[in-house]
């Protein structure tokens, strides 16, 4: 393909996208949690990791103790820019429990609450 | 495992709300939520609220909480704080940690009303301590009491932006600059008035470069952007400041409704990732509901009515009405709903650029530019007319949801009509008794009484005061134009206080005769 | 994309992308079909990330040995991407003296097939890892047993495998299989159709309805496996941990955090609600379960949890087999929730069934065959 008429869906993982260009802010971090950086989610995609999903498990960001509430829209914008395509078309990271850290000891101790 | 008709998720404005709905229709409630305190973000609200009577217009936030605890109260509502929902899970199973145990409780109903969180934007330096979301600069100050810093720069002017550069101004901070990526001031053009004429400059299209500092910010470098938010180099702006606020918008926190398995999307115009509800917040899960920001980012106003309207509509899908009570409250509430959703900024005009107001006046562009209505665009206004003797000059310029000066004004000197965004207009044959309820009662702060010819070659002017210390009769400074300069000298004259203006102070100044259309603050020498 | 390559492989978890790696490394085109969104969607996701040879049964083992002694000590290198590889042994714990008998058969099935692998008690249990509790009172011990990242291993895989130009198809549902003239050739999507000389069912659960389109049932079924993950620790050891009852398992990643499966005893009959979301009584019951054995982490606080469902095969180990009855089929399924550590060498040897030639390790036990009639 020689020239990249931007991409529609996200399937088709040999799809040409454009080509990675070195940024002068790719040393940003962007994740404050895991300290993951501007450029090392950009070559992620250029890797072939075009999800949110595969992103965080590859690089933990969004993966911290805050769970991406604060990256997570940053880190979708910076995969939609580099693929070309609109941040919609990025699926949404999966939530999960327990929305807040919690302690083990906390977890394991299901005795009756009287919350009245 | 334990049960309830009804289990809410959040106890700001729509969680209460919704409980309290729900609670006074016989429904069993309990309503979680993760902070020490109940009410979410309306404590935080030390500022008037718009709207009208029924949306508790003109009533700072704080109270409103207030009120909403008392009636929960009363409505047998069982609030539980520190109490984190872990998750939803099948069958409507919530897992709540309280204190050192977890609890698993399954409910008929569920209502989500777990509010929002600040975005935030990279730039170089974004990491540095002093670089602080701007609700969070509002929870250190009006929630325990700790200024946030001495010189901030505040990014972003939507409401919240301009809402809190004004609460810093207040807590004694100086804010040095507001800045915007946007070509236009995104919130109520009355906000920004209040704060551009205490002097603090807007830089619109502008946007930060650098927060400098090596272990926290020490100063701030700004500079104009594009069309295509691409920085114009040569144009940069320096700024010493030990704070950066951030307030560029909040994403609902939508995780529960996401793990309860509810279809969301990506609706940029809602705020990110939402539930897809229908009009009674009923999510795509046969009774679990989203209300409040959750549902898309607006006002504390609408969460409260969202609600109410969850709450009766959880009441009706667990069968607890069966009168036609059902109906009735459910048309009151499209009504109250659809009044916040009219006007210049409601949901459906989010990105329009808007030329004209409703009634065909083209709008202040150096509103929009420069935070303050220009000396040349004030004239055009139906709220601003001359008479001799005191009368009231209201600097209202744009359509937005708010009517307590109609109301306010016991000689129905002021009238908005009937529709609630319509631009308020006086009433030219009924007299200004000069009682100040209309200045104290406008949460835009736009109104002011001038008596615009004393006799005396002076003018004295009206204007509602919010800063600490209050300076006291005979003071002598200098007063501000809408845009922050000095105009002239300017005595206070007198300062008035009531209980029914609620802590603004209404203080009058004496200026020269020729600046009574000018001088719009007072600033003690 | 292309629509026709010499193999079709369906299903992009670790099996999929390993066979698919070292089938292109062989010069074979290769197109990789996953139903879901996501690469690594399935158990690939969802485990303890144990590359570990103790308590295999028998039939399996010589997949795990001959990983761990020639393909995952350089995986990383091979790849060009870390997959935490970490080969100091693994620790499978009792308390009573049923575990230890429990742990005794194991042993004994390990040191028959030439597996480093033996009985210690509780003293050397807390000499190798002094973190354990007083309640436990012995442990099978592997001293060339790890783990590694299941996530970082399974895109690894897929990064690499794209590298070398194999094709990725996601959101692609198989609808269906089609024979061309005797041999099966076609796969059918929701996406199009693709057609290829070898086709791998490598996906897990979903095989079962693919392969009955052409006459095969695969015996599994499926059943809910769940994982936490806790906040980043101090570096404490670097052993991989399991239990007699298996009643969770798990290490301490390269980032510190401590990566556990485990289970609540209700995963054979649990609700299937269309998702894989977590049973809420699971992650308690693997909590009480890690603090008895491990105090020290009674205060490390989760940050996730979650689940997914594995494909338990009838007799526990799957089926790697090219399938003679239809020629053009290969199956790599039913691992049974051991899938991860036998990857790397279950694609090697399916990369080997491609070709047709003789498999470097013994798969003998692993055919599909083994569930017909005996006579």
């Amino acid at each position: 393909m020689s020239k990249n008429k931007g991409l529609t869906s996200l399937n088709d993982r040999s799809a040409a996208i454009p080509p990675f260009v070195p940024a002068a802010d790719d040393d940003r971090i962007i994740c404050r949690c895991e300290e993951v950086t501007k450029g090392e989610i950009r070559k992620a995609v250029h890797a072939g990791l075009w999800t949110l999903t595969e992103i965080r498990r590859y690089l933990r960001c969004g993966m911290g103790l805050c769970q991406g509430q604060t990256c997570a829209k940053l880190v979708k914008g910076i995969i939609a820019r580099e693929l070309g395509v609109s941040p919609a078309l990025i699926e949404p990271a999966t939530s999960r429990s327990p929305m807040r850290p919690t302690e083990m000891e906390v977890i394991a101790n299901e005795s009756e609450v009287d919350f009245k | 495992m334990k049960r309830v008709d009804l289990i809410v998720i959040g106890a700001g404005p729509a969680g209460l709300s919704a409980a309290i709905e729900a609670s006074s229709r016989g429904l069993s409630t309990v309503v979680f939520d993760e902070n020490a305190r109940p009410g979410g973000q309306l404590f935080k609200q030390i500022h008037k609220f718009f709207g009208s009577k029924e949306h508790k217009a003109k009533i700072r936030g704080f109270r409103i909480g207030q009120t909403l605890l008392d009636e929960a109260g009363k409505a047998g509502v069982d609030v539980v704080l520190n109490a984190t929902v872990m998750g939803i899970y099948m069958e409507k199973e919530v897992v709540v940690r309280i204190g050192k145990a977890i609890e698993h409780i399954k409910a008929d109903a569920i209502i989500v009303a777990t509010g929002a969180s600040e975005n935030m934007v990279t730039f170089k330096g974004w990491t540095l301590p002093g670089v602080i979301g701007a609700g969070a600069a509002q929870t250190m100050m009006n929630l325990h009491g700790i200024k946030p810093g001495s010189r901030i720069l505040m990014l972003g002017t939507g409401n919240v932006g301009l809402v809190v550069s004004f609460q810093l101004l207040q807590a004694g901070c100086e804010v040095v600059a507001l800045a915007d990526a946007a070509p236009s001031i995104g919130g109520y053009g009355v906000h920004a008035a209040k704060v551009a004429r205490t002097g603090v400059p807007f830089y619109l299209s502008h946007t930060i470069v650098e927060a400098e500092g090596t272990d926290h910010v020490t100063g701030v470098t700004i500079a104009e952007v594009d069309h295509s938010f691409n920085f114009i180099p040569g144009t940069e702006k320096h700024f010493d400041v030990d704070t950066i606020c951030v307030a560029v918008g909040l994403s609902p926190m939508s995780q529960l409704l996401k793990m309860a398995g509810c279809k969301m999307e990506d609706n940029p115009k809602r705020g990110g990732q939402v539930p897809i509800i229908d009009e009674h917040g009923a999510t795509s899960v046969p009774g679990i509901f989203a209300a409040g920001d959750v549902a898309g980012i607006e006002e504390a106003s609408s969460a409260m009515i969202e609600g109410r309207q969850a709450g009766l509509y959880a009441s009706e899908y667990l069968g607890y009405i069966q009168d036609d009570t059902f109906g009735e409250g459910e048309a009151d509430l499209d009504a109250a709903l659809s009044g916040l959703r009219q006007g210049m900024f409601a949901p459906g005009n989010k990105g329009k650029v808007i030329e004209k107001t409703d009634e065909g006046i083209p709008v202040s562009t150096s509103l929009l530019h420069h935070g303050f209505v220009a000396d040349d665009e004030i004239e055009r206004f139906p709220g601003v007319t001359h008479r001799s003797g005191v009368h009231p000059v209201i600097e209202c310029t744009q359509n937005i949801p708010c009517n307590p000066c109609q109301d306010a004004c016991p000689k129905k000197c002021i009238e908005v009509g009937e529709h609630i965004t319509a631009l308020p207009h006086i009433n030219e044959d009924n007299p200004c008794i000069n009682c100040g309820m209309c200045v104290a009662s406008c949460p835009g702060q736009a109104i002011f009484l001038i008596d615009e010819d004393c006799g005396d070659g002076t003018a004295e002017i009206t204007l509602p005061y919010e800063f600490l210390p209050v300076p006291e009769e005979g003071t002598a400074g200098t007063a501000l134009s809408r845009d922050g300069n000095p105009v002239c000298p300017a005595t206070v004259v007198k300062l008035r206080t009531s209980k029914a203006f609620d802590q603004t102070v209404l203080l009058t100044m004496k200026v020269p005769k020729a600046c009574a259309m000018q001088a719009r603050f007072f600033k003690a020498n | 994309m292309k629509n026709t390559a010499d193999v079709i492989v369906v299903g992009a978890g670790i099996i999929g992308n390993a066979i698919a790696y070292y089938t292109a490394k062989k010069g074979h085109s290769v197109i990789v079909l996953e139903k879901s969104e996501i690469v690594g969607n399935g158990g690939s996701s969802r485990n303890g990330g144990g590359v570990r040879q103790s308590g295999r049964d028998a039939r399996e083992l010589p997949l795990a040995m001959y990983g761990i002694e020639n393909l995952w000590p350089g995986l990383s290198d091979t790849l060009g991407y870390d997959v935490e590889y970490v080969k100091k042994g693994n620790l499978r714990l009792g308390k009573t003296p049923e575990h230890l008998k429990i742990l005794e058969g194991l042993a004994a099935t390990g040191q028959r097939c030439g597996l480093d692998m033996r009985m210690i008690d509780g003293k050397e249990v807390r000499e190798i890892n002094p973190y354990m509790s007083d309640e436990v009172i012995g442990a099978s011990w592997c001293p060339t047993d790890g783990h590694a990242n299941p996530l970082k291993a399974t895109l690894a895989f897929y990064m690499k495998a794209r590298e070398l130009g194999v094709q990725f198809l996601t959101s692609a549902t198989v609808t269906n299989l089609k024979k061309k003239a005797g041999k099966l050739k076609i796969v059918e999507t929701d996406k199009g159709t693709f057609e290829g000389d070898t086709v791998i069912l490598a996906c897990g659960m979903g095989a079962r309805p693919i392969a009955e389109k052409v006459g095969i049932d695969i015996p599994m079924k499926s059943v809910l496996i769940e994982a936490l993950i806790t906040e980043q620790e101090p570096e404490m050891f670097p052993q991989m941990l399991g239990t007699a009852e298996a009643d969770f398992y798990g290490h301490q990643t390269a980032h510190g955090s401590f990566l556990f499966g485990g289970s609540s005893g209700m995963e054979d009959v649990n609700a299937d609600n269309g998702t894989p979301v977590t049973h809420s009584i699971t992650a308690p019951c693997i909590c009480r379960g890690i603090i008895k054995y491990l105090p020290r982490l009674a205060q490390a606080k989760i940050v996730r949890t979650w689940a997914g469902w594995m494909d338990h095969m009838v007799d526990g180990v799957p089926v790697i087999d090219r399938i003679d009855e239809v020629p053009g089929l290969i199956l790599a399924c039913g691992f049974s929730g051991h899938g991860f550590g036998i990857a790397p060498a279950v694609g090697m040897t399916v990369s080997e069934l491609v070709e047709g030639t003789k498999t470097t390790v013994d798969i003998s036990g692993l055919t599909y065959d083994r569930f017909k009639a005996k006579a």
